[in-house]
């Protein structure tokens, strides 16, 4: 139970209906894309404008009351599950464009709005937001900023850091914050890139100036076939060794294409261990010369087949059995699980084998679909959560495939955020020293911990705990590492 | 600025570092006049303070410990590379122990699949791409000094190419940095992208040494294009050269450079490096890279728009001699103008605007220069809004000195009235400390807290950037 009389102050600060805390009402909010962690708020908020959300703060910083923010509730790791001791505070009612300004190319956002809104709305400049994570229908910017989020584009166009201009935020002490600035580059250490990917544990967001891009005159796609995977992660590396950046690069295994060609027929060859999806976008030379090159690229690196889309129907038929993936995934098993490491490129072959055999040695089928070309691997582990055991075999089967990937040098988190989902492979990623300097920055900007309360970065203590547990069982990975 | 920043560090405390260092390192350490003065600051203005002593680490672990003998001391510590820098970075305000990286130069590894490398601090720019010679990589940023790497990421250096391929932000991958307190810690790495903790690489990219040492640098490299060529073309007027760029960025053409002359400086390049051909008007160089037939696409459509706005013929430079040749004139523009009014001091301006601002900003402070009486060329990276002015005084006149800083003044002031900067990319220093507060409002506590979470002795780099 939230304290009356603060319950009592926040109602005058929102309109009653922006109040809710019967638990019909606050149920909706008690999990975010990662559904098997939920949890009850006391109350949910869902202010209208800056001054509102300064006023919550300020109360629930005197009151000591954690705050999670919340865009769309899209994210995958539970960055916005609800803390069961504090308020949700849902951004969704900031959805204007404030502006668009086709000159400087940039437009001015509430966090609220959907991703995809932005191109929608700068389409008519022949502009668009390049950021394009799968859930770009439904996911906000605010919730991009919080997660760095990536997508399908990003490696020619850069994760969200890179295309955001500017930050409007409050701190949990109320105060109003802007981070970055309009021009290039902005004085004074980079607080704008520290807001990105903090999973709303240093600030809430509520303006972001992002930067549009050209619409690019031609975008083309091949479609490349291999008999063995490992010859398609070669493929990956030789097309990036060459130092062509295509604007898309994802690679679909033998599982997934069984998965997806059946549910939306994008002329997939179902006899392929692997496909490529290799996307070349620009001035129609240079798009037609890009094509030629990766063509004889992926010729060399043994391709069985080759296809170069010839319209921009036939191009968008390749993509939609990519951005499918994960329906296709919820049509053949009854539950699944989307890891999300990523590994230096040139790890690609070797990973992916190991996590063919992991699959057999646990005994889970693994459908493999992910960004090749930045080398972010998604596995999507499928198991049936009415099965006893089998959740738990999932969890020590991803465990075990973030383990393999910072191991090759790479990352437990491409773009999904550590959330609560991946707190305790923290402690393997990051040696202690670097989990204090989080904890001071944290500290420099929420001492009382109030944001977010426990996401995305561990306390030593748990980190210890966890070590404990791993040494008792004989396999702590880097032992080297200091732990406390 | 309050008394603990003021205060020199106790004389005792730093007689004793500088005897341990001294001890330590032998002739890697040194106290000389001659040493000290040349590490009291970069190439900007020379009014500055000389380190105690200047020391010259090896590895990652003398670096660690050199500042945990400062930290515990409490006596400053300020990272150098090779003093390029032009906003008193590396002056050391309250004297203490400079840290000079350039004896750190081994390039430690090049995964070419990957598209990246990993190199000490103290590897200087020319040296990375040489070392990457017969890879088919290169790596971009271009300041125009011979920056070291370290150096570069510090203050997080832009430079001609920026438009096309960002600024240091977007291309260190991770870094290696003692800390404040002398710990050794490693951020980001490998992976492409990562949404694991906070961004600390960027963090220390561009906190100008305050937060701690930089040692080591993982860098993205990108493939050498194909083909690559360069063109001139002279404006009859300094608008239209300006309006050629905005149109150019506004229709999305991929240059991998534009730069901007105005007829004052192409009068001083023309002399200093013995160009031939050119006529002292405004003048844009611009440079495309990628394929063959792209770079061909992306001329023509340039050729297009410079015509619109009544631009010379171009004149094509797709010989690598010929390219380097131009490219050397901007590179040494700078120093033409030094030559160009023989006796005078100079220091340079940084503003950056939005595109779309440009033309006005531009044009508003061509007026101010005219008004001041000064000789200022312009020169800059105008693809990105950046563009820089040299403003030309005489030392032995203090009245001139106080025209010029008026000068310089109006056109940062500018700047940040119309949304952009005053400092594109030459950084904070502590020349600029003003400004920050000005463009930043409440996110300077913020800073601050930074600051004093990341070093609350206050040891790294005192007094510059974010001072507490």
């Amino acid at each position: 139970m939230l304290d009356p009389s603060l319950l009592a102050a926040l109602g005058e600060i929102v309109v009653p209906s922006a109040l809710l805390t019967a638990p019909e009402d606050t149920r909706p909010y008690e999990c975010d894309g990662l559904t098997i962690f939920r949890e009850q708020a006391l109350a949910v908020l869902l202010p209208e404008n800056e001054a509102q959300v300064v006023a919550i703060l300020k109360l629930c910083h005197t009151a000591r009351v954690p705050v999670v923010a919340r865009g769309a509730g899209t994210g995958l790791s539970g960055g916005a599950t609800p803390n069961r001791q504090g308020i949700v505070l849902s951004l969704a009612k900031f959805n204007r464009i404030v502006n668009i300004d086709p000159l400087t190319r940039t437009a001015v956002v509430q966090p609220g709005v959907r991703n995809l809104a932005v191109s929608e709305a700068a389409a008519r400049y022949g502009l668009y937001y390049a950021p394009d994570p799968s859930s770009q229908i439904a996911c906000t910017i605010g919730g991009n900023v919080a997660e760095n989020s990536g997508g399908v584009h990003c490696l020619k166009y850069g994760l969200t850091v890179h295309n955001v201009r500017r930050v409007r935020a409050v701190l949990i002490s109320g105060e109003i914050v802007e981070f970055g600035g309009d021009a290039l580059d902005s004085p004074g250490y980079d607080l704008l890139a520290l807001i990105h990917g903090s999973e709303g544990l240093l600030a809430v967001i509520t303006e972001v100036t992002v930067r549009l891009t050209p619409k690019p005159q031609v975008a083309r796609c091949v479609l490349a076939a291999f008999d063995d995977l490992e010859k398609a992660g070669a493929a990956v590396a030789a097309i990036i060794g060459a130092g062509i950046i295509p604007a898309g690069l994802e690679m679909m295994d033998k599982l997934t294409i069984s998965a997806v060609e059946p549910f939306v027929k994008a002329g997939y060859p179902l006899d392929a261990e692997a496909i490529l999806l290799c996307e070349s976008d620009g001035a129609p030379d240079e798009v037609s010369e890009e094509i030629e090159t990766v063509s004889a690229l992926l010729q060399r690196c043994g391709a069985t087949l080759i296809e170069v889309s010839q319209s921009e129907t036939q191009r968008l038929k390749f993509w939609s059995g990519r951005k499918a993936a994960f329906p296709a995934a919820g049509r053949i098993s009854p539950d699944y699980y989307c890891i999300d490491g990523t590994i230096p490129r040139r790890s690609l072959a070797p990973t992916l084998k190991r996590i063919g055999e992991l699959s057999k040695e646990f005994g889970l089928p693994c459908m493999n679909v992910f960004h090749a070309g930045d080398g972010n691997l998604h596995p999507l582990i499928l198991y049936d959560a009415n099965k006893p055991g089998d959740r738990e075999t999932t969890i020590a089967f991803g465990a075990k495939i973030l383990e393999l990937c910072i191991a090759a040098g790479g990352t437990i988190t491409g773009e999904h955020g550590v959330g609560v989902e991946k707190i305790d492979e923290m402690c393997v990623q990051f040696a202690a020293l670097e989990l204090e300097r989080f904890h001071s920055v944290k500290h420099a900007f929420d001492p009382d911990a109030l944001l977010n309360p426990g996401k995305a970065v561990p306390t030593l203590h748990r980190c210890a705990e966890m070590g404990r547990m791993h040494v008792h069982r004989g396999q702590l990975p880097h032992a080297e590492l200091p732990r406390f | 600025m309050d008394m603990k920043t003021m205060l020199r560090p106790d004389a005792g405390a730093v007689a004793d570092v500088v005897r341990r260092l001294c001890g330590d390192y032998g002739d890697r350490a040194v106290t000389s006049h001659a040493v000290r003065e040349h590490h009291s600051h970069g190439e900007g203005l020379a009014d500055a303070g000389m380190p105690d002593v200047v020391v010259y680490p090896h590895s990652n672990d003398e670096v660690v410990a050199i500042v945990r003998l400062c930290a515990a001391a409490r006596v400053p510590v300020i990272p150098f590379g090779v003093g390029t820098s032009l906003e008193g970075h590396v002056a050391a305000l309250f004297g203490g122990v400079c840290v000079d990286l350039s004896q750190m130069n081994r390039v430690l590894e090049i995964n070419a699949e990957d598209l990246d490398c990993r190199v000490q601090a103290g590897v200087t720019r020319e040296q990375v791409n040489a070392e990457l010679k017969g890879t088919g990589l290169f790596f971009p940023i271009d300041p125009g000094a011979n920056a070291t790497i370290g150096g570069m990421a510090a203050t997080r250096a832009s430079g001609t190419n920026a438009v096309r391929y960002g600024t240091m932000r977007e291309n260190v991958l991770g870094l290696t940095v003692v800390t404040a307190r002398g710990e050794l810690i490693r951020t980001g790495g490998r992976a492409r992208k990562s949404s694991a903790g906070y961004d600390l690489t960027r963090l220390y990219v561009g906190a100008e040494g305050t937060l701690g040492v930089i040692t080591e640098i993982q860098l993205r490299l990108y493939g050498v294009p194909e083909a690559i060529s360069a063109a001139v073309c002279q404006f009859p007027d300094l608008e239209s050269a300006v309006n050629t760029v905005i149109t150019a960025m506004q229709s999305g053409i991929p240059v991998a450079r534009i730069e901007l002359l105005d007829d004052v400086q192409m009068d001083a390049s023309i002399r200093y490096s013995k160009l031939e051909g050119f006529a002292v008007q405004p003048t844009l160089f611009f440079e495309f890279h990628g394929s063959p037939a792209g770079v061909s696409e992306q001329s023509a459509a340039m050729q297009a728009i410079s015509d619109e706005f009544g631009g010379s013929a171009y004149q094509w430079a797709t010989l690598a001699e010929d390219r380097t040749r131009l490219w050397k004139a901007r590179h040494a523009a700078y120093y033409a103008a030094l030559a160009f009014r023989p006796g005078m001091s100079a220091f340079a301006t940084d503003a950056c605007v939005p595109i779309s601002r440009l033309a006005d900003c531009i044009m508003q402070t061509k007026k101010d220069i005219e008004k001041s009486g000064l000789t200022a060329p312009i020169l800059g990276h105008v693809g990105d809004g950046n563009f820089h002015l040299v403003v030309l005084f005489d030392p032995k006149v203090t009245e001139q000195r106080a025209r010029a800083e008026a000068l310089a003044k109006a056109v940062s002031m500018r700047a940040i009235a119309m949304g952009g900067t005053c400092t594109g990319e030459h950084g904070i220093g502590w020349h600029k400390l003003d400004v920050l507060a000005q463009e930043h409002g409440e996110a300077v506590e913020s800073m601050r807290a930074i600051k004093r979470a990341l070093d609350p002795d206050n040891i790294m780099n005192p007094g510059k950037t974010v001072p507490l």
